[in-house]
């Protein structure tokens, strides 16, 4: 069928069509005539006698098997078509028409039961293949069906003349001779012709030749063993020999599966029974009836377990090359995706890795993998951490991440994230299994936007002091006035007759003083200044809000603008960067001096407050007597370029966000109750670190 | 009673700079007086004493600028020299229309601070110099009778001794007296000098 549709495919015109039309037909006609082939062959492997059966009748297998293939719907078309086959086989052996009937009758019984009962059960094809369904195949096929059919099949003998006492030697003849028949024939038809093909790859040259050679070496070693046995009844060595054939239907099992192990029952049945009915055989016994009798629970007997025997070994070989094609297949998807996998066996010390594994850790493909090397690949300043996740994913026997660089043979650094997680067995680790991503383009695009926000951070920075230039110059200017007339005073007093040396020392006192006061605004500057890697260091809040207070004072005083410090003491330090905290406070103060442009001076007071919150939150409130916030500025405020200022850039509030954010705390704004707005600033103290990089 | 001596009023609200100012006039033989805020230099101020006052223009509770408009007010002239931290043309535009003697830049140079407060002596010498000879001028004309204070109007106006008898009803001769009297009195001997004096005191003909 399937052939038919290829070559109608194939071949445009009339062919595939007239092909087609006889398609219907076919199958039915090909069944017909392998149902006459397969008579006509246990005819020529033989029957001892006329009162029995022949021991081994492949017509209803053929039968189940077509039946098996084809459509429900279209059983009758097959039923009919075998029937003249049948006549046709039995009037050869001059089968009176009553008998005919009879014994196609049965013949259809069993068949249909069969294939009704292995649907039933077994749904769709494979319907071996596995040990399970291999087992359901033998019980339905081999028991079921033909116990039940023999019930009417042995009918057959009795029409023919046979005692009626007969009637349970004529079932359990009827019966064997089907069972083998499905035992036998039936796997090797469903899985070498029908659609039962296991998705194992065809037979190669060699392991044709091989499973040749098996074929051959079994059909000697069976026909000598029953030719020798035979002659050994009596003897002691009867049962080894019997045996002999064994290893070799075994290794058929083993090497090819559920096809080797058919197709070894088929060659043992067809050697034994030909042997059994044309020569001496060790199953040669007064009765005939009985021989064959013999034979067929010996073959039925060695059939069961090596079928299921060959469906374990398809079964478990199936289920290795899922698992290798899952694993490859995971492979590749982890190597598409970047990612290396491995495992590490704590009791062996063996570690694997995927190829793409190794090559992201920049370790050449053969060389052995162990802790210790991936250790060195890895950047001297990660590999603590790096041996510390190991340590923690097999202490803890829970997911771990970390992230390290790799030092590249070639040059270079690789960032890569692993992800590891043991798995135990009574406690002790002895599996730790893990991945390995690379994340060097996304830390390259994190670093980068890092520089960027550092740099727009520090624009920002040098923008406010644009803004305060002439505040700041002030407060530079008010020490080095005082150095400069007190130099002078000093110079001009040293010119007099007599000089005034207790003047001239207090003058250099306070030039000491004032140089350092100088000193400390340039200091201020510097850090805001600069364009220096963040530092992580303890701040002290209070500090930090007194000195930006300072480096305001002079833009406070010339505004008209009074700053009250409502500051608590013995607050927990923060961990930050005192430079960004304090471009933060730098830019809330000016932002609420901003704000009370029109407000009248003697109101112009801005309040900055510091709080614990909670345990070791530090809240740092600053509050102006402005308008307050109108609902669309205060929603819109952290914004990029938002800004109610005529010549601001609405990045202000935007970078102090983001600083507060890399801080782990919050910044909000809302308005006050009794007028004006008030931002507040959260931070967490210093027991919970955040890390700024 | 002697004559004050010259200070100059330094008003800062940084002490070290008032400190370190205050030095450097000393150094200079100059009197100084610091106040802390431009509220303590107006509660203390006499315009009596000759000087100069030297000021920050940032301060809190106003700064110099105010200071010059509250001193101006109340009809002190005192000469002012302003220090800024930053040389805002504006401010300093503003502070020089309203009379400022100078505006200097912090950190300002002895030089240039001695400097601007010797003009600002000068200034301030002149000032209460014309001040003193528009007084001695007033009391002068105080001690003429109306009829003389009249002449005086008349004769400064340009007019000749017959038209001022026509003008005031009387004769040339009497005029003569009168305009006599008036030159003695006011110590002055030619029309020229009387027209300057006249001038300086305010009288417009």
């Amino acid at each position: 069928m399937g052939e038919g549709a290829v070559l109608g495919r194939g071949v445009p015109g009339m062919r595939p069509r007239l092909l087609l039309l006889g398609k219907d037909a076919r199958a039915p006609l090909l069944t017909s005539l392998a149902y006459l082939i397969g008579a006509e062959a246990a005819f020529l492997v033989g029957t001892l006698s006329d009162t029995i059966f022949a021991p081994f009748w492949p017509p209803n297998v053929v039968l189940f098997c077509a039946l098996l293939l084809a459509p429900a719907h279209r059983w009758w078309i097959y039923l009919l078509a075998a029937a003249p086959a049948h006549i046709l086989a039995e009037l050869q052996v001059a089968m009176p028409a009553a008998e005919i009937a009879v014994a196609f009758a049965t013949n259809c019984l069993v068949a249909v039961l069969n294939a009704v009962l292995v649907r039933r059960v077994l749904k769709a094809p494979p319907w071996l293949g596995t040990l399970k369904r291999a087992s359901l195949y033998v019980l339905l096929t081999a028991f079921v069906g033909p116990a039940i059919s023999a019930l009417g099949g042995a009918f057959v003998p009795i029409l023919g003349g046979g005692a009626i006492a007969s009637y349970p030697s004529f079932w359990a003849q009827w019966y064997l001779s089907n069972a083998l028949g499905f035992l036998t024939l039936g796997p090797i038809v469903l899985i070498w012709i029908g659609a039962d093909r296991t998705p194992l790859s065809p037979l190669s040259m060699p392991r044709l030749a091989e499973a040749s050679m098996l074929g051959i070496a079994l059909v000697i070693v069976c026909a000598l063993a029953f030719q020798f046995g035979a002659g050994m009844i009596d003897s002691g060595f009867m049962p080894a020999i019997l045996y002999s054939p064994l290893p070799l239907i075994l290794a058929c099992a083993i090497r090819f599966g559920e096809r080797g192990a058919s197709g070894a029952v088929l060659v043992v049945t067809i050697v034994l029974l030909w042997l059994a009915l044309n020569h001496a055989s060790m199953f040669i016994t007064p009765s005939p009836e009985r021989n064959v009798l013999a034979l067929q629970i010996f073959l039925v007997g060695l059939s069961i377990p090596v079928l299921l025997l060959g469906a374990a070994i398809d079964e478990v070989r199936r289920a290795e090359q899922a698992t290798r094609e899952s694993e490859q297949g995971m492979q590749l998807a982890a190597a598409s995706a970047n990612i290396g996998l491995w495992y590490f066996d704590q009791a062996s010390g063996r570690f694997w890795a995927t190829g793409h594994c190794r090559s992201l850790l920049g370790i050449a493909p053969h060389t052995p993998l162990t802790p210790a090397l991936i250790q060195q690949v890895a950047h001297p300043e990660d590999r603590q951490a790096a041996v510390e996740t190991m340590r923690s994913a097999t202490d803890a026997g829970q997911e771990v991440v970390n992230e390290f660089r790799v030092v590249l043979p070639e040059g270079g650094l690789r960032w890569l994230r692993a992800r590891a997680r043991a798995h135990r067995e009574e406690g002790q680790a002895l599996r730790v299994t893990g991945v390995f991503m690379d994340i060097t383009a996304a830390k390259q695009a994190e670093l980068e936007a890092d520089l960027q926000r550092r740099e727009v951070a520090h624009l920002m920075r040098v923008s406010v002091m644009g803004e305060l230039s002439g505040a700041i110059a002030h407060e530079l200017n008010q020490p080095l006035t005082a150095i400069l007339s007190n130099a002078q005073a000093s110079r001009l007093m040293l010119a007099g007759k007599p000089p005034h040396l207790s003047t001239i020392g207090d003058a250099i006192d306070d030039i000491v003083h004032e140089s350092k006061r100088a000193g400390d605004v340039i200091g201020r500057l510097h850090g805001l200044l600069k364009k220096g890697d963040r530092k992580l260091e303890l701040v002290d809040l209070n500090e930090l809000i007194r000195s930006t207070i300072g480096l305001l004072h002079s833009e406070l005083v010339g505004r008209r603008f009074r700053a009250d410090l409502d500051l608590a003491e013995k607050l927990p330090p923060i961990a930050g960067d005192a430079v960004q905290l304090q471009q933060v406070l730098l830019n809330l103060v000016m932002n609420a001096m901003d704000a009370m442009a029109a407000t009248p001076p003697a109101r112009r007071s801005i309040t900055v407050s510091t709080r614990l919150r909670g345990k070791d939150g530090v809240e740092t409130v600053v509050a102006d007597h402005g308008q307050g916030l109108a609902p669309a500025e205060q929603a819109r405020a952290f914004e990029p370029f938002f800004t109610t200022k005529p010549h601001g850039l609405g990045l202000g509030l935007a970078i102090c966000s983001t600083i507060v954010g890399l801080h782990g705390g919050q910044l909000a704004l809302a308005n006050n109750p009794g007028g004006g707005a008030r931002a507040t600033l959260t931070l967490q103290g210093r027991r919970n670190p955040v890390i700024v990089t | 009673m002697s004559e004050p001596e010259f200070t100059v009023f330094v008003v800062d609200d940084d002490p070290a700079v008032c400190r370190g100012l205050s030095r450097l006039l000393g150094a200079a033989a100059y009197r100084a007086q610091t106040f802390a805020s431009p509220r303590d230099f107006l509660a203390q101020h006499d315009p009596s004493i000759p000087g100069c006052a030297v000021i920050d223009l940032v301060m809190p509770d106003g700064g110099g600028l105010e200071l010059q408009r509250e001193l101006a007010l109340s009809g002190a002239d005192r000469p002012i020299i302003f220090l800024s931290g930053k040389g805002d043309i504006p401010t300093s535009v503003r502070a020089m229309r309203a009379g400022a003697v100078d505006f200097l830049t912090k950190p300002v140079g002895g030089d240039a601070l001695l400097a601007a407060v010797r003009r600002a002596q000068a200034a301030d010498a002149r000032a209460r110099e014309s001040r003193g000879a528009v007084a001695a001028v007033a009391a002068n004309l105080a001690k003429l009778t109306p009829r003389e204070r009249e002449v005086l109007n008349h004769v400064v106006a340009g007019r000749l001794n017959k038209q001022i008898a026509g003008d005031l009803g009387t004769v040339e001769k009497t005029i003569k007296v009168h305009r006599g009297r008036m030159m003695r009195k006011l110590g002055m001997r030619t029309v020229q000098d009387l027209v300057r004096l006249a001038e300086r005191a305010g009288i417009r003909p």
